[in-house]
């Protein structure tokens, strides 16, 4: 079967797909289950059915066919991500491994939504309104798409800098015998994880809280100095970027097609554009990166449409958790971070406490928090290198996506 | 240990086993070439055995004070720096190996007791519990001073020292595409360094004076397991000096957002800092940073590649962020050169960046250093492409006044004029752009012979390039009415592409053969215009009867009107156009003037009898002369401004 739907790859002009690359990389490395297979076969549906009916009669209700086929795996893909438990040690909603799989399914879409788009698509049919609008729209997005991703990363970087610190506190905690010392040491480690972590994203406070965290102000040669490394210049996309802003550009004109567009081609361009700005979104809200104030807790979701529901619910889950927490200044809701901050509350409440050689209780207690803290240490440990290569994955492919995008257009008409 | 510890009886035989082992130990641990693992195997049994020493002792009374002794003693030197507003190792080398010592000392006490596993003596217990309270105080001290000395001895070094700062200030293939109507400048500095330069050259970021003061705390501070402490420490601060230099050198962190708005000037200057920037902070920067940890961290295993690699990581990433972005830009004829330089400056780093991140965990880095180059390959096919395409279909409305040097000419010309520089990078770019060229390709490099230089891909793909151009000179030939007009104007400019070809390396791959074909093209061009041109005019001057002496004076007064007034009409358009080579000009001037003057000469020779007419408007000399007016490019009359 592979076989036969490689060949048919094959015979595709046009439009370069690397798809079956890509499935066989689904395959091999996407932990979900729901992407491999399901793609390659609504893949190998579209280019069949491309190359039986071109240009014959009834086109369009087969398009009609594909596009709810489509919505319908959109759908279930979401309620997937929506099925996520809140608390749990593995798979939580917004943990690494919750995220992964969002871009993964991002990356599923992405791909789908564009061979309805432009596999064996006359270039003419994009290029004619209202696509002569909506395709320049969603490449601004998709350019913006690909600086938030790199902002993502130097956000992982702050991520593995905590990991790093409650690594620090965690062997110092369990150490045996456990002493003032130990406690001091775990306290250091902690307090610098705790204002790495709060920080509020403005480029202006975060001088005073890094050198808070390393607070080496006593003597002389130190006194002009923060090790906020992290908040730094390389932390920047860009002087003056703003993730929230782009989050806001993204969303104008970002409007449901209606009526008989509802059905055609404005309709998967619509979706993809949701998409991105939705998969940003969720991943400017959970990782820590460059000027996220203001972000905006809505998204023009269509929620007249079936296959949104899932997505409306983690829409408006993460926005109300948002606004709980964005207030306080934080380090983002993902999972690990939000667990790390709770847990490293706690563990500094202790060591400040502590006294050689505390009570049975207590220590057993605090025991267990920090065999806890391991544990988000292990996932982090797990989790951040992939992620922050299926986030650099996402990027190249936005690349390509609007390389693929800009040679049909060109092809069709006038260059954008 | 146990059996030693529960051998009472024999408390001096144990004694003196115990002390053989030690001065075995010591004496082990006194060799040179030891791994830094078995080292610390022996300074861990080394303490093991001072305290099994003093715990044998302390059957007698005296071991515990001991080791409370000794502890007092590294309490007092380490506390005392606590209320001391200096840095210790701003205060001498004494007072550093002093404080080491201490910190040695204390760390030995806290592994011995450890190691002792005392469940009962309490007072044992105590003794730990406070040395272990000393080491954390020491250990956040030696963070303090690593910082303070990494930020101290770190040094700024000028990248001029490293890479003369080639940027090619080529105005001719900085100017965009659009602009081809403006006049090139003519002179462009070649590129002045060359892919060869293998001049790999570290430096000191860190005051050489200090690595052994910093290898020192590394150790003290991995021997206590504060390693994780010392590598976050060292990281910050580098990571920070990194991001300093990178600032330092111009570089800023622009989005692709920003990136894909610049417009073409600053994008190009952008560009070159890029390539620039790009070298010494991998070539200089990165190697000497790599340099630093090896020697601070080296023998830890991967620590030092794991220091490295976070040091580094984000403003790599950064300076590929660049790249992409400009890859993924519209693709611009005028942007080829720069990527090209992009791509060959990528390229000769490979080597650099896969040996830098040669470790698993690099890997990451090295990938997408493969994939920029790759992507950066294909942006500059594109716009080698983009080029062609902007050739072609270069119109004008107009024709081009005078019949001179067409702009697009001169622009593409110049241009491609430094396409030989690039000759390798442009041949592994090309080589799978046309089959039938593919096929011939056997060598990669082409060296400088000259048979094989012709045939190479980029051969091909210049010589299709100025076929583009002489077609579309063609075309725009096309828009003069006057037939002669358009025969100046392609004699001129097949003119300039012979000489541009011939006057550089270009004639390498363009060969003779080519060579003497557009000489001859534009030979016949400059025959095509004279017959165009002159033909009719000489016809006045032409013998119908060859067998006659003279012609009748009606005739004679006739023809010399006709003469005159041609020449004059031929005068007054002629003098504006214009023949911007001097050679050329001066080549046909000689040759219309044997054909002219000539012609006239006779004419008149043969009619003497009426040459004094006032019907002779035009002596020969006059004729002679008033042809080296033409193709000057400003328009004159005969019949307004009589010179003679």
């Amino acid at each position: 079967m592979p076989r036969n739907l490689f060949r048919c790859w094959i015979r595709v002009r046009g439009v370069t797909l690397p798809l079956f690359s890509l499935a066989f990389n689904l395959s091999k490395n996407l932990p979900t289950k729901m992407t491999g297979t399901d793609q390659s076969s609504f893949l190998g549906r579209i280019s069949i059915r491309r190359n039986q009916v071109n240009a014959m009669e009834g086109y369009h209700e087969q398009e009609i066919e594909d596009l709810e086929l489509f919505q319908k795996q959109l759908s279930d893909r979401f309620a997937e991500l929506l099925s996520a438990p809140d608390d749990a040690p593995t798979e939580a909603f917004l943990s690494i491994s919750w995220i992964r799989k969002l871009v993964d399914v991002f990356l599923c879409c992405e791909t789908e939504c564009k061979a309805i788009l432009l596999m064996e698509r006359d270039a003419a049919q994009i290029s004619k309104p209202p696509l002569d609008r909506l395709i320049p729209e969603l490449l601004e997005r998709v350019v913006k798409a690909m600086d938030i991703c790199n902002a993502v990363t130097n956000g992982l970087e702050l991520v593995r800098h905590c990991q790093k610190l409650a690594e620090i506190a965690v062997s110092a905690l369990e150490q045996k015998p456990f002493g003032e010392g130990q406690a001091r040491r775990a306290k250091k480690a902690l307090v610098s994880l705790m204002s790495a972590m709060h920080v509020d994203d403005k480029e202006s406070s975060v001088q005073k809280t890094a050198e808070r965290s390393w607070s080496f102000g006593r003597r002389s040669g130190n006194k002009d100095r923060h090790h906020g490394h992290y908040r730094s210049l390389s932390w920047q996309v860009a002087k003056h970027w703003s993730a929230s802003k782009q989050i806001h550009a993204m969303t104008m004109n970002l409007a449901a097609p209606r009526g008989p567009e509802a059905s055609c081609l404005p309709a998967p361009v619509y979706i993809l554009s949701l998409i991105i700005v939705f998969v940003m979104w969720v991943l400017i809200a959970a990782i820590p990166c460059q000027e996220r104030s203001g972000l905006t807790t809505h998204l023009p979701i269509n929620k007249h449409v079936n296959w949104t529901h899932s997505l409306a619910s983690i829409h408006d889950k993460i926005g109300e958790e948002w606004k709980k927490k964005e207030k306080k200044g934080m380090a983002g809701l993902l999972y690990e971070m939000q667990k790390m901050e709770k847990l490293g509350q706690s563990l500094i409440e202790f060591t400040d406490s502590y006294q050689f050689p505390g009570e049975k209780e207590k220590l057993d207690e605090v025991a267990a928090q920090v065999a806890e803290l391991a544990e988000v240490c292990r996932r982090m440990d797990e989790g951040l290198v992939p992620l922050q290569m299926l986030i650099r994955e996402a990027f190249h492919r936005l690349v390509r996506n609007r390389t693929e995008f800009l040679d049909v257009l060109e092809q069709g008409g006038p260059v954008v | 240990m146990d059996g030693c510890q529960s051998g009472v009886p024999t408390y001096e035989g144990d004694l003196h086993v115990v002390a053989a082992a030690h001065h075995i130990v010591k004496a082990l641990g006194a060799t040179k070439n030891l791994s830094d693992d078995l080292r610390k195997i022996l300074i861990d049994l080394d303490s093991h055995l001072s305290m099994i020493t003093s715990n044998i002792d302390s059957k007698g009374g005296r071991g515990l004070v001991d080791v409370e002794e000794r502890l007092d003693q590294a309490e007092r030197k380490i506390m005392r720096w606590e209320t001391d507003p200096m840095m210790i190792w701003d205060s001498g080398p004494k007072e550093a190996s002093d404080y080491l010592e201490a910190v040695d000392e204390t760390g030995k006490l806290v592994d011995g007791l450890r190691g002792l596993s005392v469940h009962e003596n309490r007072k044992q217990k105590e003794i730990l519990h406070r040395a272990m309270n000393i080491l954390q105080m020491a250990m956040s001290r030696l963070e303090e001073e690593l910082i303070h000395i990494l930020v101290r001895h770190g040094q700024q070094f000028e990248p001029k020292h490293m890479y003369s700062r080639s940027i090619r200030k080529d105005i001719v293939y900085d100017e965009s595409f659009i602009s081809v109507e403006d006049e090139p400048i003519k002179e462009t500095s070649s590129r002045n360094y060359s892919n060869d330069e293998s001049g790999e050259c570290i430096v000191d970021l860190v005051h050489a004076d200090v690595i052994p003061d910093i290898k020192s705390i590394a150790k003290v501070m991995f021997t206590s397991n504060y390693g994780p402490e010392f590598c976050e420490a060292l990281i910050s601060v580098q990571k920070e000096a990194l991001e300093q230099y990178f600032s330092f050198l111009g570089t800023e962190n622009l989005s692709i957002e920003d990136v894909l708005k610049m417009e073409w000037t600053c994008l190009s200057s952008k560009m070159n800092k890029w390539t620039w920037s790009m070298k010494i902070i991998v070539r200089v920067y990165l190697a000497s940073e790599k340099q630093l940890c090896d020697q601070v961290l080296g023998g830890l295993g991967s620590v030092s590649s794991y220091c490295f690699l976070e040091i580094s990581k984000a403003t790599i990433l950064c300076l590929l962020n660049f790249g992409e972005a400009v890859a993924m830009g519209p693709h611009r004829p005028e942007k080829l050169l720069r990527l090209l330089d992009m791509y060959e400056t990528l390229a000769c780093l490979l080597r650099d960046i896969d040996t830098l991140f040669s470790e698993e965990a690099g890997s990451f880095i090295q990938l997408q250093f493969h994939e920029l180059l790759e992507r950066l390959g294909e942006s500059a096919i594109a716009a080698f492409e983009a080029f062609r395409v902007a050739i072609s279909s270069n119109g004008s409305l107009y024709p081009f006044a005078g019949g001179g040097v067409h702009p697009l000419n001169k622009y593409v010309m110049n241009y491609i004029r430094m396409f030989p520089e690039y000759c390798n990078t442009l041949n592994l770019l090309l080589k799978n752009q046309h089959p039938g060229v593919a096929d011939q390709v056997t060598e990669p490099d082409y060296g400088l012979d000259a048979s094989l230089l012709t045939s190479c891909p980029m051969a091909y793909h210049l010589r299709s390039i100025t076929s583009c151009l002489e077609s579309n000179l063609h075309k725009k030939s096309q828009l003069y009415k006057d037939e002669a007009l358009q025969h100046i104007f392609l004699m001129n400019n097949i003119h300039y592409l012979v000489q541009k070809v011939k006057g550089s390396e270009l004639r390498l791959f363009f060969g003779d053969e080519w060579i003497r074909k557009h000489n001859a093209m534009f030979q016949q061009h400059a025959m095509n215009y004279e017959r165009a041109t002159w033909s009719s005019v000489v016809s006045f001057l032409k013998d119908d009867n060859p067998g006659s002496s003279s012609m009748s004076k009606s005739t004679f007064k006739e023809r010399c009107k006709g003469f005159s007034v041609a020449f004059e009409e031929v005068y007054k358009t002629q003098t504006s156009w214009s023949i911007p080579d001097p050679e050329l000009r001066e080549d046909l001037r000689i040759s219309t003037s044997l054909k002219v003057v000539l012609a006239y000469r006779t004419f008149l020779g043969r009619n003497l009898a009426y040459t004094d007419d006032k019907c002779v408007k035009h002596t020969v000399e006059h004729v002679e002369n008033s042809l080296l007016d033409l193709f000057e490019g400003s328009s004159r009359s005969l019949r307004n401004s009589r010179r003679w």
